[in-house]
Order: C-alpha cells, then structure tokens, then sequence
C-alpha cells in the first residue's frame, strides 16, 4: 500500500510553489486535526504518565512514580491477568470459528450468501446491546445455565462465578467476531487456485491432507491479519464487561482498560490512568512482535 | 473506536471466477458431506440469531419474572416496555445525539479524509513523506493512550456535554484518509489533467471529478465510519456525561446500571439495533465487500 516512490517517478518536474500551495489546502483541515487530536494527544498520552495530572488540580513531574505504583498495584496485576487470559481464550476460538465457517460457506451453494450474512450480523451489533441481552442468557436459570445443566456441566449463573466468567465473556467475544475473520478468510479462499486443489486431488491426497498441505499454507497471511486485528480488539474489551459484570465478581473480570477508565474517570488520576495506557502500549507492542516473529514469520 | 492497519491485498468476496468453474467437483464431493455441512451451517446460524430472538421477543413481554423456555414464546404481548422506555426515559433524546454523533461524522471524516487523501495521492508537496509516515506510526498507538490527553483537551476547550466535544477529535481518522489515498491513486492522472487544462480550478476538479469518482469508497468508508459511530462506547461515554448528552449505547449501559427491568432494556436495545439492521440490510454489500476488499475493522 505504501506506492510513494512510483508517484515521484512518474513526475519529474519539482512542484511549483503554487501547486505545493493548493495540495498544502487540502491536507491542511485533516492536518491539524490529526496534529491536535491524534499526534499531540499520543505523545502526551505518553509523557502523561510521569506526571500527577488531575483535572484543576497542580501538576508536576513525578518521574516513574506511578510505575512504581503501577507495579506494587494488585489490581493492576490481576487487570493484567484477566486481560491475558481472555485475549489467549477468545483470540483462537474466533479464528477457529472463523476459520470453520469460512470453509463451510466456502463453495457457491444456495443459501451461502444468506449464511455468510447472518454470521456478520453480530459484527455490526453494538457489544452493549449484545451485553444486555447475554445477561439474560447466562443469568441463573436462563438458556445458557439449563444448557449447562442438561450436559451434567456447572449449571449456575456464569456471569457470577469467579472461574467461569471469562469463558462467558469469552463465548459473547466470539459470537460477536467470528463473522469479521470469516469474510476476511473467505475473501482469500477466493484467490486459492483451484488447480492447486485439483492437483492434490488427482494425487490422491484426502480431504484432510488437501486442507493441511494446499488450503491452509495459502490462508496464512490472511489467518495472520485476523490474529493481529482480533488480539488487538481482545486487548482492548472493555465495552462488554462493563455493562455485563461492571468487572466482577469481585473483580475476576476487571480488565486493564476498565482499570483504566476507573482511575482516569472514576477518580481522575489521568497521571495513573496514562502510565496504565503505557502498559497497554508496551503490550501491544510485545504481542505485535510475539505474532510477527510466530505466524508471520514467513512474510 | 480503534484504527487499524490496513490489510495485505485481499479480493472481494463475490461467487468464484469464472476459472473456477470445472473444478467444483474439488469442494462438491458427496451427498453426506454436503448434508453434513448444511447441518452444521443451521446449528450455526441458530446460535447466532438466538440472541436477537430473545432480545425482540423479550423486550415485547409485560414486566414481570422472565423464565426459560416458557418466555421464548410470542405471548403474553405487550409493548408496555416500549411505552415506558420512550415516554418516561430518554431514549428518543439519546437515539437523535446518537444520530447527530453518527451523520455529522461520517460527512466530516468523508469530507476532510477524501481531501487529504487527493492531495496525498494526486499532488506534490514539501512534507508530504514525514506526513504519511507520521499517519502510519500513529495507527500502533493504542487508542486508550491518546484518549486521556484528548478529553483533557475537550475538557480545557468547554467541550464536555456537547456535540463538537463529542465529535471534533473522531474526525482525524487516518485509516480513512489510507483508503482514499489508495483508492485515489489507482485512478488515471489523465482524468484531473483534461480538467486542469480547461481552466477549472483546483478545488472544482475535486468537487466534480474527484468526488464523483470515489463514490465506490466514500459509500464503503461511509457505511463503516457510521457503524463505528452508532456502536462507539467508550468516547461518549467519557464526554457525554449529562443525561440528555447519552447516545443510545451509554444511555442504555446507564439504565441497565440502575437496574431497570430487562423488557425495557431489550426496548431500548431494539430500538437502537433497527436502524444499524436497516441499515445492514440496504448496505449489505458495502459492509461485506468493505471487510472482504479492504479489512476495514468491523
């Protein structure tokens, strides 16, 4: 996507001061809100977290004060820790789903589209309406617990348990991605030379082998870009948990960016709230390179 | 509302070419797999959509103790939870912010990502490099992370509580001006150069020749920056924080906090999920070809 060189190689000619100037007009308005809202504030976001900012109050420099804090914090440890178990549970249960519906509304068949549309559906549906009503499928009683019950597993309310509120989030985060790696896998599956299968198949390979040895090593750049954006939505739940747990029972389900919220807006420690947004940064950056040298590593 | 990088070149979803035509015998194979996959394909569709029945079904119930299975069935009746949520709550005032938020933002991030997008494809200037890569690197950064010196300047500025507060900083979507750029650049300089030489000055070559031929992407980038807007939580309820200034997710977030009773929260959650499904439904093709040609986050 990056296509700059080839611009400059078409023209030769430097840009007149007048042309520079019109093109300088129109970048202008996007300019200066990104300057103002994006580039300003991530920087800040930054610098922030060394110091005592509170809103009206004074504000001075701290130094790693509130990354000492940060770690003697419990809460942000087990933040973190709900915030990595979730993301390692949901991130490869979506794919897989994603990855198993792709296969299954692969071919033209009727009803494909109609399926394929169906499995966006929650992807477009607002995660705090899926809250609200997912409360309701896991409240005691309610069709997720009887579920539960009649397969002889734990049939009380999911959501407030300690243990088993994670794979609830869990199962609401799938249901609300699968159908994003789904389209993104199907739009690849398209490009899969069919005689790449059709070779496979006069080999005699089995159904299997074709998908292990043909199907998959042709997907996995695609299964890579699903792996990034999904971890990077999974990092970041936040919606969800807030009107479905508020982050209980006590606790179990307090991810880092509520923890962030809290202190940012619950009590207005932006200094804290922001080292907590370092944290996530540095996190994010961890796991980008974990993916890049794992799956990606090919690319 | 989290930009995202944008994804290796992948082909939109459409039935297979045309060279793919003979070899349906590869994904065809037998008549128990194709019941199998049919099966399979029902068990998941019913999965998906249980939620949205309940939620429709649930949210037409008097008030009272809601049981399972007996609740699932269209009767008793009732729209008392619709009459309550709309009459003594604020759902029609937070459904016209949410509208507000959402229509003022996808014309602003269409408009401004479109402009810079022409000139970053289409023109030379002193910057133009340090600029583009300055967009790219600031896609790592978190969302989380520039949030809080955001509010503090919307917070500075007098913007809590308002609509520029609430939508101003959503307008630097640099995924957006990504798009354009890379849609603009494919077209032929050709087009822009026969209307150069007949005098017409540069912003009426954007007005009517540029916008008319990006129409494709300003619908797709149109109908995502909507969607985002719609369902975005997080913002609004930082900056919206008076009861009047709720969109509809923190509206109803905020009544399922003061323990209203579930037939009027699935209310308030229908009437916000109607227009989102409308608008699924007409767009359809937007939202699928989007994700499928361009990975734009859904």
């Amino acid at each position: 996507m990056v296509a700059l060189p080839a611009t400059r190689r078409r023209r030769v000619r430097r840009p007149s001061a007048r042309e520079a100037g019109t093109a300088l007009l129109f970048v202008l308005p996007f300019l200066l809100l990104f300057a103002i809202f994006r580039f300003g504030p991530a920087t800040a976001g930054v610098v922030l977290g060394f110091t005592d900012y509170t809103i009206g109050g004074e504000t001075g420099w701290v130094g790693l004060e509130n990354f000492h804090r940060l770690v003697d914090d419990p809460t942000f440890w087990s933040a973190l820790r709900v915030t990595v178990v979730f993301t390692v549970l949901s991130v490869p249960l979506s794919m897989l789903a994603s990855l198993g519906m792709a296969l299954l509304t692969r071919r033209a068949f009727r009803g494909a589209k109609l399926f394929r549309s169906v499995f966006f559906l929650p992807v477009v549906t607002s995660l705090v309406l899926a809250g609200v009503i997912f409360i309701w499928v896991f409240s005691d009683g309610g069709p997720w617990s009887r579920a539960m019950g009649a397969l002889g597993l734990p049939a009380q309310s999911w959501l407030a348990d300690s243990v088993l509120v994670i794979p609830a989030l869990v199962l609401v985060s799938v249901w609300s991605r699968f159908g994003y790696g789904m389209l993104i896998l199907l739009a690849r599956l398209q490009d899969v030379p069919a005689e790449l299968e059709e070779a496979a198949l006069t080999d005699g390979a089995s159904a299997w082998q074709r998908f292990r040895y043909v199907t998959l090593p042709q997907l996995r750049p695609a299964l890579f870009f699903v792996a990034v954006i999904e971890t990077t939505v999974a990092v970041q739940v936040f919606d969800m948990i807030y009107v479905m747990t508020g982050g209980g029972p006590v606790r179990a389900s307090y991810s880092l960016v509520y923890l962030l919220y809290d202190q940012g807006f619950k009590y207005f420690d932006l200094g804290y709230a922001s080292a907590i947004g370092v944290a996530l940064f540095v996190m994010t950056i961890v796991v980008a390179l974990i993916q890049r040298l794992t799956l990606g590593r090919e690319e | 509302m989290t930009d995202t990088i944008a994804p290796p070149a992948v082909a939109p979803v459409t039935e297979p070419p045309r060279r793919n035509r003979r070899s349906y015998r590869v994904g065809r194979g037998s008549r128990g797999w194709m019941i199998t996959r049919t099966a399979l394909l029902l068990v998941g569709a019913v999965l998906t959509l249980f939620p949205f029945y309940a939620m429709v079904v649930l949210s037409f119930k008097p008030t009272g103790p809601v049981t399972f299975p007996d609740s699932l069935l269209p009767w008793p009746f009732s729209t008392e939870a619709y009459d309550q949520v709309i009459g003594a709550k604020s759902v029609l005032r937070w459904m016209w912010n949410t509208v507000v938020y959402s229509v003022v933002s996808v014309v602003g991030v269409l408009l401004f990502a479109s402009m810079a997008g022409y000139a970053f494809a289409k023109k030379r200037f002193p910057g133009k490099e340090a600029m583009f890569w300055s967009f790219l690197a600031m896609l790592m950064v978190p969302y989380h992370v520039t949030m809080i010196p955001t509010f503090i300047i919307i917070s500075e500025l007098g913007g809590v509580d308002t609509y520029w507060g609430m939508i101003v900083p959503t307008l630097a979507n640099a995924q957006a001006v990504f798009l354009m750029r890379q849609f603009i650049a494919s077209l032929p300089d050709s087009l822009f150069e026969a209307a150069r030489l007949d005098g017409c000055s540069e912003w009426r070559v954007y007005v009517s020749i540029v916008l008319p031929l990006i129409k494709p992407i300003l619908a797709t980038l149109g109908v995502f920056v909507f969607l985002w807007h719609w369902n975005d939580f997080l913002w609004p309820l930082i900056v919206g924080q008076s009861l009047d200034m709720r969109t509809l997710t923190t509206g109803i977030a905020s009544l399922q906090q003061e323990n209203v009773a579930l037939n009027m929260l699935l209310a308030g959650s229908v009437v916000a999920f109607v227009p989102i499904f409308m608008a699924y439904l007409i767009g359809q093709r937007h939202f699928q070809e989007g994700v499928s040609t361009t990975g734009i986050k859904g």
